[in-house]
């Protein structure tokens, strides 16, 4: 497991937080597929490390780094526990930008099927008819995730990139469902 | 970030919102998203038999400047032949709505949504003249 540390295993003092990578902050592999249980345990017992009252009597220098370190470990966790954050960085430490670099979106299949689901919600009049709707949209995400799981482990990056694209659409929709709900509730 | 009044105006006051017959003859559909942020944009246009655009429909589930960005484009499409419309740029429409850099690709979004648009018309036409 490729670990970053963020104490010195000889004297115990605080490190700068350094380059590592998101995983190897938590002490994880480069991999999608993550025990969220275990990504959690490993950040609440970092942070209880770090807490600034453990550094209260410190000097100014450990104080700082201190804080660098937790603020480099809370982006860590918030990538490692968002199953897009997660897949959109595997690809960008693979060198792929998921923003397209100013590019628009280039498959019209999935245009098509984010604009019909948008229409539908945009149409919905009824909790029931978000609901269905949020309820196809989950099932769909979940099985982007599965499928992210087996692309990343494959090394397949084409089909990990596009399935990503999927997931940033179904994310999305969910997003706009949740203030649609409450509109029609 | 502040909105300019011009995005504001046009996220009020969305101009041809709506949308025409995707499976007319006369009728280009050009569908086309952001990818960073999941945004989609559709914009159709109805074009007479001597390359006028007579008419410009868009829809779009997006931000403030995306809204704003597509209904600048149909507005200036409108009237236009195909290839005074091609020659609109997103630098055109982002300066004219005042459009901050984060939202740049809002605009590049509406400039590729009239050329899907218009390609889309050119190639059922072509298809049309073949037949």
């Amino acid at each position: 497991m490729p670990a970053a540390e963020p104490f010195c295993p000889a004297c115990t003092a605080v490190q700068p937080p350094g380059q590592a990578d998101h995983f190897a902050r938590l002490g994880f592999a480069r991999a999608y597929d993550v025990d969220p249980a275990a990504v959690e345990r490993r950040y609440f017992e970092l942070q209880r490390r770090l807490h600034p009252d453990r550094f209260a009597t410190k000097s100014p220098k450990e104080r700082a780094l201190s804080q660098a370190q937790a603020t480099s470990l809370n982006d860590a966790y918030e990538t490692l526990m968002d199953p897009l954050g997660r897949a959109v960085y595997l690809l960008r430490l693979s060198g792929i930008d998921t923003g397209g670099d100013g590019k628009t979106v280039d498959d019209p299949a999935l245009l098509m099927e984010a604009m019909e689901m948008r229409e539908a919600l945009a149409e919905a009049r009824t909790p029931a008819e978000v609901d269905a709707l949020v309820g196809r949209a989950r099932a769909e995400a979940e099985a982007c995730r599965v499928a992210l799981a087996r692309l990343f482990a494959g090394g397949d990056l084409a089909a990990a990139g596009k399935a990503t694209l999927r997931l940033t659409y179904l994310d999305k929709l969910l997003d706009d469902a949740r203030a649609r709900r409450l509109n029609v509730a | 970030m502040a909105y300019s009044e011009k995005v504001i105006d046009h996220y009020n006051n969305p101009r041809n919102v709506g949308s025409l017959d995707k499976g007319a003859e006369d009728v280009g559909t050009g569908l086309v998203g952001a990818p960073a942020c999941g945004d989609v944009m559709k914009l159709q246009i109805r074009v007479s038999a001597d390359g006028i655009i007579q008419d410009a429909k868009f829809k779009t589930f997006g931000c403030g400047s995306a809204i704003a960005s597509s209904s600048l484009a149909t507005e200036w499409i409108k009237g236009k032949s195909l290839n005074d419309a091609e020659t609109i740029k997103n630098t055109m429409i982002a300066q004219h709505l005042a459009l901050p850099p984060v939202k740049i690709h809002c605009s590049v979004l509406a400039e590729d949504a009239i050329k899907a648009a218009i390609a889309d018309y050119r190639a059922k036409a072509t298809a049309k003249a073949a037949e």
